[in-house]
């Protein structure tokens, strides 16, 4: 079994997906359970193949045996790895936290697991048309559980979700067709090598490369491809934002950074000089943009939602900027964000139920009201600045480190610039949070929790242990930046060259 | 070398110090707050020079305690005052929290001037303009707003530092200072843009004319507590930063310091409120340090940081005995109060003491350090543009700051304390208040009569030849004569500027123009990019409607539409979002063929 540790980690939850809908025959309550046994599952099945990576290199397996290049390939470097990890480990948090806040279908949970499935298979796999499948088993799984909202809002964010994820989806896929037409295969490792023969300057190249970067960057949501996130995050159930939050956005840009490193490589950037900075240019305007917008916003949600536009054109700017500290920085911004955007959403929701506050002006003086989830809310926001020690400066302070290195003095600029925006909207937060008159009254958050019919306004422990998790989270991986610097180094030589 | 004193940067015992301070009862508290300042001042007294703790940080050198003769005089100061302004905290009623949060900025400061590396210095210079806007903002109402100016202020400040700490590292190579072993051959931020970006932000901490607004704004709106650290550890710690980054001094920033005094005093001449008054006299202040710093020689800059050191003690202190008078009869307002010499002796001693301090009259503190500076500036700066008979340029705006000082102060103690009656019974400074006020009036006077106290703590030994480039003696008959003809040219001044001056409005200082510049500038770009979305929304926004009920269940989702669109115009419908992702791809297929 330890040999097919790849695939099971992407088979496992494609299985457990089923399981609730049969059992919908006998019970409407059984999804959770499963869920979570899965998930256990899952997690167990990451952290053996973290241990085989760690003590073997690199595991590549052939799917169905075929011999590569022609069969699909699922390869798990460090990279994958640190992305795997963070996919079980936020899913379980997740879990824990839908528990009390629903939703509790059965249906709620197979789309759960199968965008777990969707979101495994896009991080090991190591074929381009693999990639775009689990591109799309993503995707659906995401629409139908922004969908699961119980207001029309939801509905409608679903659909533009869809419409627009859909033809991002197809632009990549319309780029694999050029890529295949160039080099007769579909292999990540295979395709590095031959559209290095194609030729870089080469049409079919470029547009392949145009076109996949424009199709993923839809689902990275980068400005100003992102209209689609902000009513996603701010209309789905709080488990849902939580989720997707964390997670989608985060292994699209993973998938990005694996097509500019695995099939285009450094040296693609560097002989089609365009091409990286068409990239840096897009992540830059994201940064300025998305914290602009951020700032201009009176819901918190969807100041969360802005401020995820700006934080992945970070990390996109990270990976353009493809010096080794750059990757490395980009890698824990990468893996940072997730973490620290799944528990701020986590904690606004946690913060909506206790109180009714939804919006900047009714967060005045929620801080003493809702002490646990705000105290987290304030550290996470803090870290997502980038207040050292938190997670959120490692990430930060090497990518900036890498721009100037590089001698990308615009990129350092928007850099700083950006965690000054950042250091507005969630100041301006902290402040009403916890130096603000109160502004909603005490019986507020009664009045106005009708609309959370599933969950109602109670809060379980597993909920705040999630948030504060979350927060303790923010700061304690810092210490792990050195095992992974060790892990990229060891298993990505020819992209840290 | 290294012992037990140096196991660990002192900011880490103070942190946990300041968490104590908000968890344990009130008096219980401080009196930790006192003993352990008092711990920290002998700590800073005893512990042996060199550089301590060296680690890596992100893969960089870095230095966590770095001991040498300028961060201990810091160090020493900082516990002085941290003693004295904890025993005040308490004896003015101020809230646990609010001195846990003075706490941890004192602690902050402590980090940063125990630094070995640039590093290490702004992440202590950040987490001081962190914690020192939390102190502020704790007394919530207009020092809310004010606190919000001060955050942003210090932000742009700390960016600039860090922008040029950054440009220095990637022309040197390291972060440590130059005077830590293995650090850099030349010390200080390399010249050029860097050297620019660091004294445009270093000048915000310490109030170049210009960046300084944020002083009177902010410094008058807390506590009467929280003031009184508040003027004690930015400017100082900015001016010790001055000196990392400008080990050799230069011209502009030591005209800049003249400018300073003369301006800072001149408007504090135009104040009422006392807080405000004394703010501007901060600037006026730390423009002498500025100066000394600039000029760059041993003498001057021996001179400067003993002007840190006193002008903490007399500033300190008026800031506390107008915090007594605020405390005891609840107004700020020069013009109405009067006559209370007769009611609070105490007070109005010690801020007798403290103003002759500050005006540098002979036989207190501020006389022996402004003399040094207007000394180096004398004997060891060039004559410049205009000099004036045997003053160099920079040391006649150093004395017309001198003389713009005494007039602000005679007129201080001319309206709060000597002017007609007070009417009403009010009561003197309570007993700890005292305390802390006499115990810092005595050591103005005593470093002020025995100068070579002041000396031996100095990191230049002004009176050794071999050190100096002019060796200095504070009474000589000119020095005397000087500081005695200023406060008579100041008072003759005040005598005849008094009925003019009570009729003057407001005089409004440049942050009239700046705050709005500011607020319609941030405004106009939010607007600007929001404007232009609703524009493209509107052009859009009827196709996607048409769009949207043509694929799903009208009733529903209309609702949805028209009660969730049109209330946000921010948001894009979905026909636009696929017309710029269309765009987008175009544009980058273009771009590369």
């Amino acid at each position: 079994m330890i040999d097919h540790l790849p695939v099971l980690l992407v088979v496992v939850p494609v299985l457990g997906a089923t399981v609730p809908l049969v059992a919908s025959l006998y019970t409407d309550r059984a999804g959770w359970g499963v869920a979570a046994a899965t998930m256990l599952v899952h997690a167990v099945l990451a952290a053996l193949l973290a241990q085989q990576v760690r003590t073997g290199g690199v595991v590549s397996y052939a799917v169905g045996g075929f011999a590569l290049p022609y069969g699909i390939e699922l390869v798990v470097d460090g990279l994958s790895l640190a992305v795997v990890a963070l996919v079980s480990a936020i899913s379980l948090g997740v879990l824990a936290y839908a528990g009390q806040a629903g939703p509790h279908e059965n249906s709620f949970y197979s789309q759960f697991l199968l965008l777990v499935a969707g979101l495994t298979g896009m991080t090991v796999t190591g074929d381009v048309f693999n990639l775009y499948v689990f591109l799309e088993i993503t995707g659906l799984a995401a629409y139908g559980l922004v969908a699961s909202g119980r207001e029309a809002s939801a509905a409608v964010a679903a659909l533009k979700y869809l419409i627009i994820g859909t033809v991002g989806a197809s632009l990549y896929l319309l780029g694999v067709g050029y890529a295949l037409a160039a080099t007769g295969t579909l292999n990540m490792a295979d395709l590095s090598t031959k559209l290095a023969a194609a030729g870089y300057d080469s049409t079919l190249v470029l547009t392949a490369f145009g076109l996949m970067v424009g199709g993923l960057s839809v689902k990275v949501a980068l400005f100003p491809l992102h209209t689609w996130q902000p009513d996603a995050y701010a209309h789905s159930p709080d488990s849902v934002s939580a989720f997707i939050s964390a997670l989608v956005s985060t292994v699209s840009a993973y998938a990005l950074a694996r097509l500019l490193f695995s099939v285009f490589t450094v040296e693609f950037l560097t002989a089609v000089p365009a091409a990286r900075w068409a990239l840096v240019a897009v992540a830059s305007v994201s940064i300025v943009a998305g914290s602009a917008l951020a700032v201009s916003q009176s819901n918190v949600q969807r100041m969360l939602a802005y401020s995820s536009v700006s934080q992945l054109g970070l990390v996109i700017a990270g990976f353009a900027v493809a010096t080794p500290i750059a990757v490395l920085g980009a890698t824990v911004h990468l893996v940072g964000h997730a973490v620290m955007k799944g528990g701020l959403f986590a904690a606004s929701g946690i913060i909506e139920r206790e109180t009714g506050a939804t919006t900047v002006g009714g967060y005045a003086g929620m801080g003493s009201r809702t002490p646990l989830a705000a105290g987290s809310f304030a550290v996470l926001a803090l870290g997502m600045v980038g207040v050292p020690p938190a997670i959120g400066f490692v990430g930060k302070w090497y990518i900036l480190v890498g721009a100037i290195e590089a001698g990308l003095w615009p990129v350092v600029a928007v850099l700083l610039l950006s965690t000054l925006l950042t250091l507005a909207y969630f100041a301006r937060l902290g402040e009403r949070l916890y130096f603000a008159e109160a502004t909603i009254r005490d019986e507020g958050a009664v009045a106005d929790g009708g609309e959370h019919t599933d969950g109602g306004t109670t809060v379980s422990t597993g909920m705040l242990a999630v948030v504060v998790l979350a927060a303790v989270l923010a700061v304690a991986l810092t210490a792990a930046v050195p095992a992974l610097e060790q892990l990229l180094t060891d298993t990505l030589p020819p992209l840290l060259q | 070398m290294a012992g037990p004193l140096t196991t660990a940067p002192p900011v880490v015992a103070l942190l946990a110090v300041s968490v104590a301070i908000a968890f344990l009862p009130r008096r219980v508290g401080h009196a930790l707050g006192v003993v352990t300042s008092a711990a920290a001042l002998a700590w800073a007294w005893a512990v042996p020079g060199g550089a301590f703790l060296r680690t890596t940080f992100l893969g960089f050198d870095a230095v966590l305690l770095n001991v040498d003769p300028f961060s201990r005089l810091m160090g020493v100061i900082f516990g002085i005052i941290g003693v004295a302004a904890v025993l005040y905290s308490h004896a003015s009623e101020a809230e646990s929290v609010q001195t846990a949060f003075a706490y941890s900025y004192v602690a902050t400061s402590f980090g940063a001037v125990f630094a070995g590396d640039w590093l290490t210095l702004l992440f202590f210079w950040e987490l001081m303009a962190v914690t020192s806007t939390l102190l502020v903002w704790h007394h919530r109402g207009k020092a809310v707003r004010a606190g919000y100016r001060y955050a942003v202020f210090h932000g742009i400040g700390g960016t600039l530092l860090m922008a040029a700490i950054l440009q220095n590292y990637a022309i040197k190579g390291t972060f440590l200072f130059g005077s830590v072993p293995g650090g850099p051959e030349t010390a200080g931020i390399a010249p050029g843009l860097p050297a620019a970006l660091a004294a445009v932000g270093i000048g915000v901490n310490v109030g170049f004319i210009g960046l300084h607004t944020w002083l009177p704004d902010t410094y008058p709106r807390p506590h009467v507590a929280a003031s009184v650290f508040l003027c004690v550890f930015t400017t100082k710690t900015g001016v010790y930063g001055m000196y990392r980054a400008f080990p050799d001094g230069h011209v502009a920033i030591a005209y800049m310091g003249g400018g300073m005094a003369v301006f800072g005093a001149t408007f504090a001449l135009f104040q009422n409120d006392m807080r405000r008054l004394l703010s501007y006299h901060i600037q006026s202040q730390v423009g002498y340090m500025i100066a000394g710093v600039g000029i760059g020689t041993a003498l001057s800059q021996a001179g400067a940081f003993a002007h840190v050191f006193n002008h903490i003690l007399y500033k300190g202190l008026l800031f506390m005995t107008a915090g007594v008078v605020v405390y005891r009869t609840g107004e700020e307002n020069l013009k109405k109060l009067g006559g209370l010499a007769r009611q609070m002796p105490i007070t109005a001693g010690a801020f007798g003491v403290a103003a002759l301090s500050i005006a540098g009259f002979p036989g207190f503190n501020g006389f022996v350090s402004k003399g040094i500076v207007i000394d180096g500036a004398h004997y060891t700066f060039a004559k410049g543009p205009l000099p004036i008979y045997e003053w160099t340029t920079l040391e006649w705006l150093l004395l017309l700051g001198g003389v713009g000082t005494f007039m602000s102060f005679i007129k201080f103690g001319y309206y709060a304390f000597f002017r007609g009656e007070y009417d009403g019974d009010v009561a003197d400074a309570n007993r700890g208040q005292s305390v802390a006020m006499v115990g810092v009036a005595v050591l103005c006077v005593f470093y002020g009569l025995s100068d070579g106290s002041l000396f031996a703590l100095l990191p230049f030994d002004v009176t050794d030849e071999a050190v100096v480039e002019h060796v200095y003696h504070t009474y000589t008959v000119p020095h005397v004569v000087e500081g005695v003809l200023l406060g008579v040219i100041g008072l003759v001044a005040f005598a005849l500027a008094k009925k003019p001056l009570s009729k003057l409005g407001r005089v409004p200082d440049i942050d009239t123009l700046l705050n709005p510049a500011v607020f319609y500038g941030t405004r106009g770009l939010v607007v600007g990019l929001t404007e232009l979305y609703a524009a493209a929304d509107r052009a859009t926004v009827g196709g996607t409607r048409t769009f949207v009920n043509s694929v799903t269940n009208p009733d529903t989702v209309y609702e949805g539409v028209v009660g969730g669109d049109s209330s946000n115009p921010l948001r894009a419908g979905i026909g636009l979002s696929i017309l710029v992702l269309a765009v987008f791809v175009t544009a980058v297929l273009l771009l590369l063929a």
